[in-house]
């Protein structure tokens, strides 16, 4: 079939590493904003609480339970897709390169451009996932881990880069969201998922 | 392909989502309490392979001290103990156990750290302790060699127990002074806990008897009993 030969086809390594990374940032989001909760990033006791839709885990002890499980699925799923990519050689043709930057520069395609600004869109999550990481593991283990502390100069600084992974996170997936309808309609979100 | 979906066939698809909502509810009850006991073992085994006990945790000077920052959390009420009747008891499985005085305790060498003092709620505060260390203490008891836990009880009724380890670390102290001051009542006078490597609800004010076990009983500590991490280490 002619019509087959266009469905876009994504290998089974990317769809499973989409599907974990989308469930495990769900359950963090939402057992890290109950955790949030306990003492609100901005106004401390005074400062203005998520609304329970948005939260996991009932109370701060189910919260961080649920945080420091699904921390494990996170940052493990990064990690093999990470090696996964650079054995395979993928983040050479499958991520932005200065292909991308130029046609922004040079054309005025605006399928290129599009396409351009999807897989700079898509680049640019990798690492915003790795600094929530990075500022987690520093407010989780901030004595054994100083100098992570360090690098943000305080403790509230460390809190507000730490939260402010999630709503970059929200943006990334609606702009994501819709630059894949965009780039490749439905077809291409489906190949991504199933 | 797009067709509206016939009337039966929406109805059973409204019957399964809801049928699947009524499911997923009461599996995610489930899987909360599973969670914890699950995933616990295996970040406590990693938290104390993280903590190395003769690593001692880089201090502050003292004019980053947050006075403000450090909030009061007492889960009953503030007890007032008379230091002159004060004793305190270190016992369980030592050759020495003890009952001393403030006088006696204030005997032992005298430390002061200035430490990130870090609450489970999310917010941290640059304190400055004074006190003996706990591990002088502990040693003074003599402590048999198969202890591997220690528990404290607080004048009211909290409990804690925490791993020998981090009991015994140079940077574990009872505490009798905050910021250059003698600890207010309010903050556990005349003896509390104070450590950079463990949470604030780890940290016992009004502490009154030391009792070093080899293993831990059924209950653990006050909010360990309730959901929290026993571990709970920085």
């Amino acid at each position: 079939m002619t019509a087959d030969s266009v469905i876009p086809r994504q290998n089974l390594s990317a769809k499973i590493f989409h599907w974990v990374n989308i469930i495990s940032l769900l359950l963090m989001i939402t057992s890290g904003l109950q955790i949030y909760n306990a003492n609100p990033v901005f106004g401390g006791r005074n400062g203005i609480p998520f609304p329970p839709i948005f939260l996991l885990g009932g109370w701060l002890a189910g919260g961080r339970h649920w945080h420091f499980a699904a921390m494990w699925l996170f940052a493990l799923n990064l990690l093999w897709y990470g090696i996964y990519i650079l054995v395979t050689r993928r983040w050479r043709h499958r991520f932005v390169s200065d292909k991308d930057i130029k046609a922004l520069q040079r054309t005025q395609n605006q399928k290129r451009r599009n396409y351009a600004w999807h897989r700079i869109t898509y680049t640019a999550i990798v690492p915003i996932l790795l600094l929530a990481i990075f500022t987690g593991l520093g407010m989780y283990k901030p004595a054994q881990f100083h100098w992570i502390v360090d690098c943000f100069g305080s403790w509230q600084a460390l809190r507000i880069v730490h939260f402010a992974t999630v709503p970059l996170v929200v943006i990334y997936a609606a702009i994501h969201s819709w630059l894949s309808l965009k780039v490749g309609g439905s077809r291409l979100v489906e190949s991504m998922f199933w | 392909m797009h067709q509206f979906p016939s009337r039966r066939r929406f109805l059973e698809l409204s019957g399964l989502s809801s049928l699947s909502l009524l499911l997923g509810g009461c599996a995610l009850s489930l899987v909360e309490g599973v969670v914890g006991k699950t995933f616990e073992p295996l970040n406590q085994s990693v938290e104390s392979l993280l903590f190395n006990p003769q690593k001692l945790i880089p201090e502050f000077p003292e004019s980053e001290i947050e006075p403000e920052a450090l909030i009061v959390n007492t889960y009953r009420f503030t007890p007032v103990i008379d230091p002159s009747t004060f004793r305190l008891i270190i016992d369980g499985e030592v050759n020495n156990p003890l009952s001393l005085s403030i006088a006696e305790i204030q005997q032992l060498p005298h430390q002061t750290m200035t430490i990130r003092h870090v609450c489970v709620e999310g917010w941290a505060a640059i304190v400055q302790w004074g006190g003996v260390r706990l591990g002088d203490l502990v040693t003074l008891a003599q402590p048999k060699s198969d202890v591997r836990y220690v528990y404290f009880e607080s004048a009211d009724g909290y409990y804690e127990s925490w791993d020998l380890a981090s009991a015994v670390h140079p940077q574990t102290l009872l505490a009798d002074q905050k910021n250059g001051e003698p600890l207010p009542i309010e903050n556990g006078a005349p003896l509390r806990l104070a450590s950079p490597i463990k949470l604030g609800y780890k940290q016992s004010k009004w502490v009154t008897r030391i009792t070093l076990v080899n293993q831990l009983r059924r209950f653990k500590g006050y909010w360990e009993d309730q959901g929290y991490e026993w571990y709970a280490g920085l």
